[in-house]
């Protein structure tokens, strides 16, 4: 232990992130933010005020992969989001057939 | 200060033109993909792909490098390198793969330097922390290491060594991303310091499996627990707890115990605990268990594979 007070880790999922934060987490500006959110690629394409938007651990993991493949491969958003849907899925089943006792590698 | 050859890391000559640097990089970045490589070491590999991209992808700084790469800067002794004072002013400061030292030391301080004399607050970090399924059901604390680059007296960025008491709440799931306010980069000119991002993977268990709060777990028990019925006692990551397995149980059944999954949180309700039956023949090892085994044979009028 180093003696200094811990720091309480937070679980983003209790406390969410504003879209500036987000932003900041991605370092990116808020214009990228919005941009995919109003394409639906983000918080499904909500419908409210960026004010009210608020971002979970899913949405920041998912921001930071649309972001690595837009750059690593040039990619449009919308191809990025097609690669980073498919990720996840792949992820999901993996996850499933993990639980069902099924290796998958 | 060690030299690093990005254009080794690339396989690419120093001739390589942009073109050719650029689908260097995409070929490895997709072999060493962390959901798609089967590569032990692929998250290092990521780690310095993207940071030899960072440098060779970008005109400017590929430039910068390349003149530091020369003759001029290497010293005689050990093989060792020594950037010129004033190199890099001018570039952008470095984003992606800013783990490795030599990245920090060279790029970092640039983005600072440009910014002098403005307020801006500090870039935020992420990192991967690894827990044991325990510690998602108790909560935990950790001391974690991070490397932090800072300013020294001229102005040149430094990586310092930075220990984190750290504690985990319980109730985390894997991949969840924690949020340690203040604990990412210092920011310049009074601002405030960025946040800092742990991201939670679980150790690997073999005895349990984890979907979101659900855990699964396989319990062996007797043909005679399964046939009859039976209370057994069974360790799960909350303790040990009494379980009623029903009669005619079969392999494969699964039991459900609410809420014996990862503990809920404020933001979402507690996991379950699914058990899943394995039937644990005794071995026929003896004369009286070979006994028994032929008595059934001959009593039980069972076959397994009616209805195939």
């Amino acid at each position: 232990m180093t003696g200094e007070l811990p720091i309480r880790a937070v679980p983003l999922d209790e406390t969410a992130l504003t879209l500036d934060e987000l932003a900041q987490a991605c370092a990116v500006e808020p214009g990228w933010v919005v941009q995919r959110v109003r394409t639906g690629i983000l918080l499904g394409g909500t419908e409210a005020a960026p004010e009210a938007w608020r971002f979970t651990s899913v949405d920041l993991v998912r921001a930071r992969s649309l972001l690595r493949v837009e750059r690593d491969f040039d990619a449009n958003d919308e191809v990025a989001a097609l690669v980073v849907d498919l990720t996840e899925e792949v992820r999901r089943l993996r996850r499933r057939l993990r639980a069902a006792g099924l290796k998958s590698t | 200060m060690e030299y690093k050859d990005y254009y080794a890391v690339l396989g690419v000559p120093k001739t390589a033109d942009a073109d050719a640097i650029k689908k260097a990089y995409r070929k490895l970045v997709r072999k060493y993909h962390p959901d798609v490589s089967k590569e032990a070491d692929a998250d290092v590999r990521t780690k310095e792909l993207n940071e030899a991209y960072g440098v060779l992808g970008d005109a400017e700084k590929r430039a910068a490098y390349d003149e530091l790469g020369s003759a001029q800067y290497r010293q005689p002794e050990g093989g060792g390198f020594r950037p010129p004072p004033d190199w890099g002013s001018g570039f952008e400061s470095a984003d992606g793969g800013a783990d490795s030292d030599f990245f920090k030391d060279l790029f970092a301080h640039v983005g600072g330097g440009r910014r002098h004399g403005f307020a801006m607050r500090g870039d935020d970090t992420h990192a991967v922390i690894e827990i044991a399924l325990a510690d998602a059901y108790h909560g935990a604390s950790r001391t974690i290491g991070l490397r932090v680059p800072q300013a020294d007296e001229h102005g040149r960025v430094v990586t310092r060594e930075r220990t984190l008491d750290v504690t985990i709440p319980k109730g985390v799931t894997e991949g969840q991303q924690l949020r340690l306010a203040g604990q990412g980069q210092p920011g310049s000119g009074g601002a405030a310091a960025g946040d800092l991002y742990l991201e939670i993977r679980f150790a690997e268990d073999r005895r349990y499996r984890v979907e979101g709060r659900d855990v699964y777990q396989t319990v062996p028990v007797a043909p005679w627990e399964a046939a009859l019925g039976a209370g057994i006692e069974v360790a799960t990551p909350s303790g040990r707890v009494s379980v009623t397995v029903p009669p005619d149980s079969q392999g494969g059944r699964k039991l459900r115990l609410k809420g014996r999954g990862i503990p809920g949180t404020a933001a979402a309700p507690a996991g379950d605990l699914y058990l899943l039956l394995e039937i644990a023949l005794p071995p026929a090892n003896t004369p009286q268990a070979k006994a028994l085994y032929e008595q059934m044979a001959r009593d039980l009028k069972f076959d397994p594979r009616r209805g195939l």
